[in-house]
């Protein structure tokens, strides 16, 4: 039983199974997940026996480091699906990150879901874009605590990714313009917030958006930029360069409101703080990533060292059809 | 005229096309008579390299950045990188030397394929802006190249059958030549296991994901998978070189698709991803 579990030949079949679960997988996002899961783990299992019993693999050290690398991966790939989480959150330009605004796209069946304890301030950003809105760096300024919990200043981008607690977020094209407004009721509190216009300059022809205050009646929302959208020549997104008016419609009523400026509507009056701006951020959650990194780097190693210890060795090899470098008339060495 | 002005790197190219066409040419003549003339073979060879460098250098200083963004760059890159990589190997293993025969065309033919695409560029994404670029391309091209040297063996056991075996009497017998390519194939997948990698640490600090099987992600899994089957395959069945030779060719073919076909169907590198 052993023998068969370890043979080679089972690894063939493991691997044209893997091959074919790839391709049957790939541009199938719905895919069912067994297609690859399945010949992985009958080629770890496979591993598993071929490096208990063969010789071949378990005298070689390099192979042997190569093939437990193999099975390192597979090993922390999985655990990395059961524990992953992806998602995206827009965070409002001098706000803090609110985890309940967080939408999950998906996530292992063991996350600790422990973004509850992320804690980070958005501040300004720029994006820097060429000709035909060819959309180039992101500079994403956020307070965030550091190692020993002081609020520090730092730049996140698309590929720097702000960690924290495990989770690494990335900012996205997904990110636009964000009014703030506070809502005068004629009785009792006001209250402050931001409403996120819809991605920009993806959106650019339609910034609207609307909203229901408490015991008022609905609220629909337009902003009109100042500077219209540029897609001839380069240009950076920057709040300091953009400003505008927000026109708030209710009840049959419009109005144009310029920041600080308020308007007396049904239920209360609302006031048009300033104009601000949201991020949105990827976030992605994978606790093995610098673990799979090593395994991966040290396996090739193994692999490097198989080759080299080859190399040098004149003996036979030990399916014994050739003699390798040296057969080839000192090829190495001349 | 125009199309000069607009990319002053064309003349450079088209010379180093014609003068891989030239180094082929001389070291088909050279191992057909049986005096291969190693030395001109490369002194020209070099002479190729030196004007696809100068062509790569005056384009990146038209462009602003490396050879790295859509077929015409990656088959101006590859004209490098191929050329290096052999220009090595003919230099320090002279038992490949009549390996030339069949290089040095496959190496042309990407030459004469980048002669018709338009020398278009466009502005390098922000997530070009990485060591990790590097790492991954110089790993991808070292792996090409690698596996170009045991293609070269393959075809040489090949043609032994053929009415061209005097050409080759000089050269080992098959048993010799199969087991250096597949030496030289364990070399490629060192090579190819880095590429992934540092093509995974990119993709993750690019799109935040390692690994997400896109078109260029699964081709060159599949490669790599291929060509650990192949190595498996000959340790458990009796493989003669030429069946041996037709794996070579089998896991280059794959290759060849990954890096010059997925990128030709889907524009730019990773599709969509940028
Ligand atoms: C998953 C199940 C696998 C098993 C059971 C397995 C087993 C083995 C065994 C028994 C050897 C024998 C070495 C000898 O006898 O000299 C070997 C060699 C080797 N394996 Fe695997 N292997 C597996 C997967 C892989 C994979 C996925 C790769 C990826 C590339 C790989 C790459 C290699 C290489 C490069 C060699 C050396 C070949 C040579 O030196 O000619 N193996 N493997």
């Amino acid at each position: 039983m052993l023998r068969l579990l370890s043979s080679v030949r089972l690894t063939l079949v493991g691997m044209a199974l893997l091959c074919a679960g790839v391709l049957l997988s790939y541009n199938r996002p719905a895919a069912p997940l067994w297609w690859l899961v399945a010949p992985l783990g009958l080629l770890a299992v496979n591993l598993l026996a071929a490096i208990a019993v063969n010789p071949g693999i378990n005298r070689q050290g390099g192979l042997l480091v190569f093939h437990l690398a193999l099975l390192g991966i597979v090993v922390l790939a999985a655990v990395g699906r059961l524990v992953h989480l992806d998602g995206v959150v827009e965070v409002t330009e001098d706000s803090a990150f609110l985890p309940g605004d967080v939408q999950v796209l998906a996530k292992g069946p063991l996350h600790p879901m422990g973004f509850s304890k992320v804690f980070f301030v958005q501040g300004p950003f720029t994006v820097d874009y060429g000709p035909e809105l060819s959309r180039s760096t992101t500079r994403s300024q956020v307070l965030a605590p550091d190692g020993a919990g002081r609020l520090v200043p730092m730049v996140v981008g698309d590929d720097h990714p702000l960690i924290l607690h495990g989770y690494r977020f990335y900012t996205s094209s997904n990110k636009g313009f964000a009014p703030l407004l506070t809502w005068i009721p004629e009785h009792g509190k006001p209250v402050t917030g931001a409403i996120h216009m819809p991605s920009y300059p993806l959106f650019d022809w339609k910034q609207d958006n609307r909203w229901t205050p408490p015991g008022g009646a609905e609220i629909r929302f337009w902003l009109r930029l100042k500077t219209p959208l540029r897609a001839d020549a380069a240009w950076t997104m920057d709040r300091k360069d953009s400003s505008g008016v927000l026109i708030v419609s209710s009840g049959g009523r419009r109005i144009e409101l310029k920041p600080g400026q308020t308007a007396r509507l049904e239920g209360g009056s609302l006031r048009f703080d300033e104009l601000r701006t949201w991020m949105g951020y990827k976030i992605f959650y994978d606790p093995t990533l610098p673990w799979l990194f090593v395994v991966a780097v040290a396996g090739v190693g193994g692999l490097a060292w198989h080759f080299w210890r080859r190399l040098g060795s004149s003996g036979p090899e030990r399916t014994g059809r050739a003699a390798g470098f040296s057969a080839g008339h000192g090829a190495l060495h001349t | 005229m125009n199309a000069l002005a607009r990319a002053p790197e064309l003349p450079w190219i088209w010379m180093a096309v014609a003068a891989y066409a030239v180094t082929a040419g001389v070291a088909v003549a050279g191992v057909a008579r049986g005096q291969q003339r190693e030395k001109v073979v490369l002194g020209m060879l070099l002479t190729a390299l030196v004007l696809v460098s100068v062509g790569i250098a005056a384009r990146w200083a038209r462009t602003g950045h490396g050879p790295f963004l859509n077929m015409f760059e990656i088959l101006l890159s590859n004209l490098f990188s191929l050329g290096v990589v052999y220009a090595f190997a003919y230099w320090r293993l002279p038992v490949l030397r009549p390996t030339s025969v069949v290089v040095l065309p496959v190496i042309l033919l990407l030459g004469l394929w980048l002669l018709v695409l338009r020398p278009a560029g466009g502005p390098l994404p922000p997530t070009y802006d990485t060591p990790w670029l590097w790492a991954h391309v110089a790993m991808g091209k070292v792996f090409l190249g690698t596996c170009l040297l045991a293609v070269g063996l393959a075809g040489v056991m090949w043609l032994r059958r053929t009415r061209l075996s005097a050409w080759f009497r000089d050269m080992p017998p098959d048993v010799s030549l199969d087991a250096l390519a597949w030496r030289i194939m364990t070399l490629a997948l060192v090579f190819e296991s880095l590429m992934l990698i540092a093509g995974a640490v990119w993709a993750q600090g690019a799109w935040g994901r390692y690994w997400a099987w896109d078109p260029l992600e699964t081709w060159a899994f599949v490669t790599w998978l291929a060509l650990a089957a192949a190595l498996h395959l000959r340790l458990s069945y009796p493989i003669s070189p030429r069946l041996g030779a037709l794996m070579i060719l089998g896991v280059f073919v794959l290759a060849f698709l990954t890096f010059f076909g997925v990128p030709f169907v889907s524009m730019a590198p990773h599709k969509g991803m940028i």
